[in-house]
């Protein structure tokens, strides 16, 4: 037979079980703008049974746990999105910037190499006149200005590039300090068997973060302790120790990544810091390489013509542009017209100052395939359509990551958001119950007042 | 199945994509041009540039033609006044082969003659913006002086260079003759015909006179053939216009083809875009605010 004040307890429970899923509810309503917060449930289990022969009766209920509701694989399938997602962010914006360069212009190299092999044909028609061969010499300067102007953009890009490395490497360590001191937390938590639900949260928050950086890959350890590495396996965070990235300029000049003396720069391939490095190291060294080749062309070939014939002084040519470095590194950005005293263009084939054979020879060089197999036009056009086309790829593929990693957090959000409509149902659920169970104890209380009384009534 | 309570983020992607695509088709109708940065087409862009040399190019071999032009004309008009001059020295020598005539009569018509001499020279150094149009590529000094020491009484000062230039793609014309190959070559010698004449009429010598007739009537026929050059350059010179003038059309069409807007499209775009962004906006104003708790009372 069961007692009333066992059933009084067992309201009691009801109560204060009530008052726990209330809490949970008020703070999944609190935090349902939190970003990266996951809802809360209570886990409401029923008492141990008590059994007085021959019957069994319930002992009410209590909240076992406040569980967060999440889905790892998701959140892993997230943070492996942003990595790509980062990535391809900072590479656009790179390459985008590279792009201007190539942006057709009156001040564009293809327009000035136009306009220099448009001045050779005009002195071509009056190979003595002064005012002509100024023209091809102004018009040399532009061009030459040009590849100069283009070479510099993209050395300072490169600079610029070097110094967002160095501040993502700041704050990639800023993050993996935090995860380990996260990691930590949780651990303390887990140990003594309570919830780490929110500081989750915030780990994983962080590691989205870090992950839209660089690429990480994580091992789960006990007691809900992660260790993160890149994906190549540098070590990043190890339980509760942090594992911190430095930069150092290297022999080329570029801001090399090092972890623990280690140069890992070219192991990391996605994240932000991924895509700053693929525009750095590869996307832009790309271009500057046909740049000078087509400049080191270019100056090499018009050279070749102008030595071989005669200016209007009688005299062998000498070189219009600088000669470029045997190396052709750096061509674009030192390209220079050697000569200032018009007379000295070799427009004459035999001496006289009125031949024009060498301005037309030189003006042929412009259907020529002097570059790399190419006319210089061409060439210089295949290097916008290569530009053009690194950043309409990129932009593609940043779109496509883009709707993937909405449809993940669509997914994630399905099973971690907030829903304020089910909160209301759960507070009205709880509200209700908790009066019903607040009616229990009235009725006990009755009950227990007329068994108090009994003596009084019967007299 | 529950599904996601947050649709904000969506929204507002939505409304992100929206606006792009409002600020691509206005940046196409303030250009007019789709083809804005290399990444809107990479290979349009690419053929843009080569459309946009090939226009440069075109251009100035319309340039350059016009130039020459200039200097041919000339040229050739003066070759005219060159064979009009040889007329009427051949007039004058048939005149002094008259046997009617007496030795004085004879030394006027030499004098004449040695005017006309003056002339051919004057005509021979024909200058075309300060350079000697005949002078070979030696084109600072003139080609003929007065040499009575000469045989021929001039002395050629200009070589026989010939200039070429390019006015199309390899496409190139000679422009020049040089003045040893029209006025003094060998075979037809202008200068020595005319020295022939007069030698013959201060001689009096009718033979001598006559063999410098028929030597200046050769030469004003070889002058004629030798202006065909002049005639023929000048009407490839006026095809090659024609034809860069169609090909400047053509370059123009392909870059409209290739890099211009197409506006009604564009525009269409346009008002799909802000209609579909009004919409998105007025339903999120309309449903957001609504969830359970607005309910309870």
């Amino acid at each position: 037979m069961s007692s009333l004040n066992a059933s009084l307890a067992t309201a009691l429970s009801g109560l204060t079980a009530d008052q726990d899923a209330l809490a949970a509810t008020s703070n999944n309503v609190a935090n349902a703008n939190t970003p990266g917060y996951s809802r809360e449930v209570p886990v409401l289990v029923t008492g141990n049974p008590i059994i007085e022969d021959p019957l069994t009766f319930g002992s009410g209920v209590s909240v076992q746990s406040i569980e967060s509701i999440r889905d790892p694989i998701l959140e892993s399938q997230i943070a492996q999105e942003t990595q790509t997602q980062g990535q391809l962010n900072s590479l656009v914006s790179a390459l985008s910037e590279t792009q201007v360069n190539f942006t057709s212009s009156s001040g564009d190299i293809g327009t000035d190499i136009t306009n220099f092999f448009s001045s050779v044909n005009q002195l071509s028609t009056n190979p003595s006149d002064l005012s002509l061969r100024q023209g091809v010499l102004t018009a040399a300067d532009n061009l030459a200005t040009a590849f100069n102007t283009t070479a510099n953009n993209l050395t300072s890009q490169v600079t610029s590039l070097n110094q967002n490395v160095t501040q993502t490497v700041g704050q990639i360590n800023q993050l993996t300090t935090q995860i380990a001191q996260l990691n930590g937390q949780i651990a303390n938590l887990e140990n003594v068997g309570e919830s780490a639900g929110s500081f989750i949260d915030q780990r994983t928050q962080a590691i989205d973060q870090l992950s839209s950086l660089v690429d990480v890959s994580q091992i789960q350890s006990g007691n809900n302790e992660l260790t993160l590495t890149t994906a190549a396996g540098t070590a990043l965070v190890a339980g509760q120790q942090s594992f911190q990235l430095t930069t150092q300029p290297v022999a080329s000049g570029a801001e090399d990544i090092f972890s623990q003396g280690t140069d890992i720069t070219s192991t990391i391939a996605s994240g932000q810091l991924g895509g700053i490095l693929e525009a750095r190291d590869q996307q832009i060294p790309a271009i500057q390489n046909q740049l000078d080749t087509l400049a080191a062309g270019l100056a090499n070939s018009v050279n070749g013509v102008q030595t071989a014939g005669y200016d209007l002084n009688g005299n062998l040519g000498t070189d219009l542009f600088t000669p470029p470095p045997t190396s052709i590194t750096g061509a674009a950005a030192s390209l220079s017209v050697a000569i200032t005293d018009p007379s000295l263009i070799a427009a004459s084939s035999d001496g006289t100052v009125g031949s024009n054979g060498n301005a037309d020879a030189m003006y042929a060089l412009s259907s020529q395939n002097i570059v790399d197999g190419q006319t210089p036009n061409t060439y210089y056009s295949s290097i916008v359509f290569n530009v053009g086309n690194a950043v309409s790829n990129a932009t593609a593929s940043q779109t496509a990551s883009g709707l993937v990693l909405q449809q993940l957090n669509d997914q994630n959000s399905a099973v971690s958001g907030v829903s304020l409509d089910e909160e209301a149902a759960n507070m009205i659920q709880y509200q209700q119950a908790y009066a019903a169970s607040a009616q229990v104890v009235t009725a006990i209380n009755d009950m227990m007042y007329d068994v108090i009384n009994m003596n009084t009534l019967t007299t | 199945m529950r599904i996601n309570p947050d649709i904000l983020p969506d929204l507002l992607a939505a409304l992100n994509d929206n606006q792009q695509q409002i600020n691509d088709d206005l940046e196409q109708i303030s250009s007019g041009r789709s083809v804005n940065q290399p990444s809107d087409n990479p290979a349009a862009a690419a053929a843009l540039v080569v459309n946009a040399d090939q226009t440069s190019q075109a251009n100035q071999f319309l340039s350059s033609i016009s130039t020459v032009s200039g200097e041919l004309q000339s040229a050739d008009s003066t070759l005219n006044s060159v064979t009009t001059a040889l007329q009427q020295a051949i007039s004058l020598g048939v005149e002094g082969a008259n046997g009617t005539l007496n030795a004085s009569d004879q030394q006027a018509l030499a004098v004449q003659v040695q005017g006309i001499q003056s002339q051919l020279v004057n005509l021979a150094n024909l200058a075309y913006q300060g350079n000697y149009v005949f002078a070979g590529t030696a084109t600072s000094t003139p080609p003929y002086v007065l040499d009575s020491t000469s045989s021929s009484g001039v002395t050629y000062q200009g070589n026989s260079g010939v200039n070429s230039i390019t006015i199309g793609n390899q496409y190139t014309v000679q422009t020049n003759l040089p003045g040893s190959q029209l006025f003094s070559s060998s075979s037809n010698n202008v200068f020595q015909a005319i020295q022939d004449l007069i030698t013959g009429l201060q001689s009096g010598n009718a033979t001598a006179i006559s063999t410098a007739v028929g030597e200046l009537t050769n030469a004003s026929n070889y002058i004629d053939q030798q202006r065909v050059f002049y005639g023929n350059t000048i009407s490839q010179l006026n095809a090659q216009t024609t034809y860069l003038n169609s090909e400047t059309t053509q370059l123009s069409q392909q870059q409209n083809t290739l890099g211009a807007a197409n506006m009604p499209a564009v525009i269409s775009n346009l008002e799909s875009a802000q209609v579909s962004r009004q919409a998105t906006l007025e339903s999120m104003s309309n449903t957001l605010q609504n969830n359970l708790f607005n309910y309870l009372r």
